[in-house]
């Protein structure tokens, strides 16, 4: 039980869980504050809107709790709407703050190409597999001081971010194939 | 690479000629208004053809270009340039460049004198071609040289820059002639091909930069030729709101970072893989699971599911599959067929698919696209529209390849489009199974007027397959099933050829 997968409502937990297994991990599926507050290594995913994953968050309170993880030096890895949630703020709908654990905002692609972003991007980086990953988003951090892999759709923008022992990723690592299992495969075997 | 927006003057206004017919005329009107309408910004290129002096010989649009020239753009202009006077006429107007046509093909001497005169530098060489002969004086005769000799000669004086039209693709919004301008590329060295060559002694002969005019009518197209590292102009294309200047000028900026999708598929009934010669003489052929995962492992980019199954029963165990199947995968997963209602859209999704096509329903109650996409989100939205060549047309069929609709296969899916489809799945009944190829032009009439994706099903036989359909349909995504199933070809073959002709694919 060397993970555990936040069981947000807001999320594809079932396809992230199964690509977690296959990357190596032992998994504890929850969503009970007690037991992320505790946890040494989270995931947080989350599809569709940041204003409703965040909301979720604060009325379970699972938000403190992954703070309280993290302040105590668990490692955390958001994944797509999770990574967004780890930023100060998101412009989705009105102004919302986010966890705070990473600088950057959260801002609507503004480039020509058509939203939402639906396929295989192109990313580079120089910590995960310089390979395309798999996204569906409207929305993206553009820049952060954090940023540890970058993609470009009508202009640049964070495919993946790292601060200490907190990640997020923007693209779907479960709908990625191989390069997808090797960025979990990395925080599985992370110590 | 960059786009360039083109203007063709005629009396002050601009106007397209079809074929270079001079009565066959559409009037834009004011230069400075269409280019306002255009959303051209400041230090652009801009492309001007003055027609009257490609015919006469003497400039004839010198006020028009110093307007231009004071709005900050950055203008090329060609039409009639005969003699250092009139290069200079247009240089003295503001102009950055001028391109020479005529004078390049027939006549070296008065080439030579243009570029001492006014720098290499500010000379583009326009040759046009009509089936592989180099055309001159408004296209009206063939010129002394062939291409290649054109290409040496204009780079043997220094000139950068040629602009390579073919003039049966101009204005005809057919898409350009990849063929010409992937040999051109190549002989350039600005593709892959060249630089495999490169240990050859004089490979590649040429160094000048390839603009390509003539026929650029969509995105695709912009796209596909910048990957051949090959500028474009665009003209008509622009001003019937085909292509959208700003966006067009975004992908190009970096034009490989979004690979194309090999897609195989997987027609299912009751749990097996099956397979037929459109939709019919259907065969056994294999586990879904086992094909999915070899599939992946080969680096499919996308699964299709197609459920193929005729009775309630049968729709039971292609959930089933799809639960199983999407148990295997870690790439996306598009299911179709035999969907009716939001709650078989649900329970596809619920078994694991992330992406659900509808097909006939959709025709029969359009709103059922609207209402999935308001529910799941446009991402999960696929058209699965299968058309067949009847009366001129393209029509839309229905009930697995069997029944006429009545509808207009290209309108159906742009209103499709409209209601939320996130990507079209077209398919051609005339090609399914046959390996002929795909039906480029219905591709191209889906794709010419969509912005979202299209996925090119039906016919793949040979590897020249899958390019064209993304080259000259404007395909997003290829796929096959009898082909990668049979093991004629493999998904690797698929995406080492693409790479090899220039089209990026995810490794």
């Amino acid at each position: 039980m060397n993970i555990t997968l936040i069981d947000s409502p807001v999320a594809n937990v079932a396809n992230i869980a199964r690509a977690l297994r296959t990357a190596g991990a032992g998994l504890r599926i929850t969503r009970d504050a007690g037991e992320i507050a505790s946890a040494r290594k989270l995931v947080l995913p989350g599809v569709g809107s940041f204003v409703a994953a965040m909301r979720w968050l604060e009325e379970t309170s699972i938000d403190i709790a992954i703070k309280r993880a993290v302040h105590s030096g668990a490692s955390l890895l958001g994944i797509c709407v999770g990574h967004q949630l780890l930023f100060d703020v998101s412009y989705e709908m009105g102004t919302t703050p986010g966890l705070g654990l990473v600088r950057g905002d959260v801002r609507k692609f503004e480039g020509p190409l058509p939203v939402p972003q639906i396929g295989w991007n192109r990313v580079t980086s120089s910590v995960l597999p310089n390979a395309s990953y798999y996204f569906v988003n409207s929305y993206a951090v553009l820049d952060s001081p954090h940023a540890i892999a970058r993609a470009d759709y009508g202009g640049p923008f964070v495919a993946a971010v790292q601060k200490g022992r907190v990640f997020g990723v923007q693209f779907h690592p479960e709908k990625s194939s191989k390069a997808g299992l090797q960025v979990l495969r990395n925080f599985v075997a992370w110590t | 690479m960059d786009v360039i927006p083109s203007i063709d003057l005629l009396r002050g206004n601009v106007v397209r000629l079809q074929h270079g017919d001079f009565t066959l005329i559409t009037t834009y009107g004011d230069p400075e208004a269409v280019l306002d309408g255009l959303d051209v910004p400041r230090g652009s290129r801009l492309h001007v053809v003055d027609l009257e002096g490609s015919r006469s010989g003497k400039p004839s649009e010198v006020g028009v270009v110093r307007r231009l020239a004071r709005r900050d753009l950055r203008v090329q202009v060609g039409g009639g340039i005969r003699s250092v006077a009139d290069a200079r006429t247009w240089i003295d107007a503001g102009a950055e460049k001028v391109v020479v046509g005529t004078v390049a093909a027939d006549a070296p001497e008065v080439l030579r004198a243009i570029v001492d005169d006014l720098g290499a530098e500010r000379v583009i060489a326009a040759v046009d071609v009509r089936d592989g002969v180099v055309r001159v004086a408004g296209w009206e005769r063939d010129a002394r040289a062939s291409l290649a000799e054109v290409l040496a000669r204009v780079e043997s004086l220094g000139i950068q820059e040629a602009l390579v039209t073919d003039i049966r693709r101009d204005g005809a919004l057919r898409g350009p002639s990849f063929d010409l301008y992937r040999s051109l590329s190549v002989e350039c060295g600005g593709h892959a091909a060249a630089r495999a060559r490169s240990t050859a002694a004089a490979w590649p002969p040429h160094s000048i930069s390839i603009i390509a005019s003539g026929g650029v009518s969509t995105l695709s197209d912009v796209v596909s030729l910048a990957r051949l590292g090959v500028d474009c102009v665009v003209g008509k294309a622009l001003l019937e709101r085909r292509i959208d200047l700003r966006e067009a000028r975004a992908r190009v900026a970096t034009p490989n970072a979004i690979p194309e999708r090999i897609v195989p598929c997987l027609d299912v009934r009751d749990g097996r893989v099956v397979k037929g010669v459109s939709f019919t003489n259907i065969r056994d052929a294999g586990d879904p699971v086992e094909c999915a995962m070899r599939y992946e492992a080969e680096g499919a980019d996308e699964l299709v599911i197609l459920d193929i199954s005729a009775t309630d029963a049968g729709k039971r165990t292609a959930l089933d599959t799809v639960r199983r199947v999407a148990e295997a995968l870690f790439i996306p997963l598009t299911v179709g067929g035999g969907v009716r209602s939001i709650d078989d859209f649900r329970a596809l999704l619920r078994a694991g698919a992330d992406r659900v096509g509808i097909n006939t329903a959709a025709l029969r109650d359009p709103s059922l696209l609207s209402r999935c996409a308001a529910e799941f989100g446009v991402q999960a939205v696929v058209l699965s529209c299968d058309a067949k060549r009847l009366n001129g047309r393209f029509e839309a069929i229905v009930r697995s390849g069997k029944e006429a609709s009545g509808v207009d296969a290209v309108e159906w899916c742009k209103r499709a489009k409209e209601l939320g489809a996130g990507e079209i799945l077209l398919t051609s009944v005339d090609r399914d199974g046959t390996n002929l190829g795909y039906d480029v032009e219905l591709l191209r009439a889906v794709s010419s007027v969509l912005k979202v994706g299209v996925i090119a099903s039906g016919g793949a036989g040979k590897l020249k397959d899958f390019r064209e359909a993304i080259e000259a349909g404007g395909a997003r995504a290829v796929l096959a099933a009898s082909l990668f199933h049979d093991r004629k070809l493999s998904i690797g073959e698929v995406k080492d050829y693409l790479e090899g002709e220039g089209i990026p694919v995810r490794r």
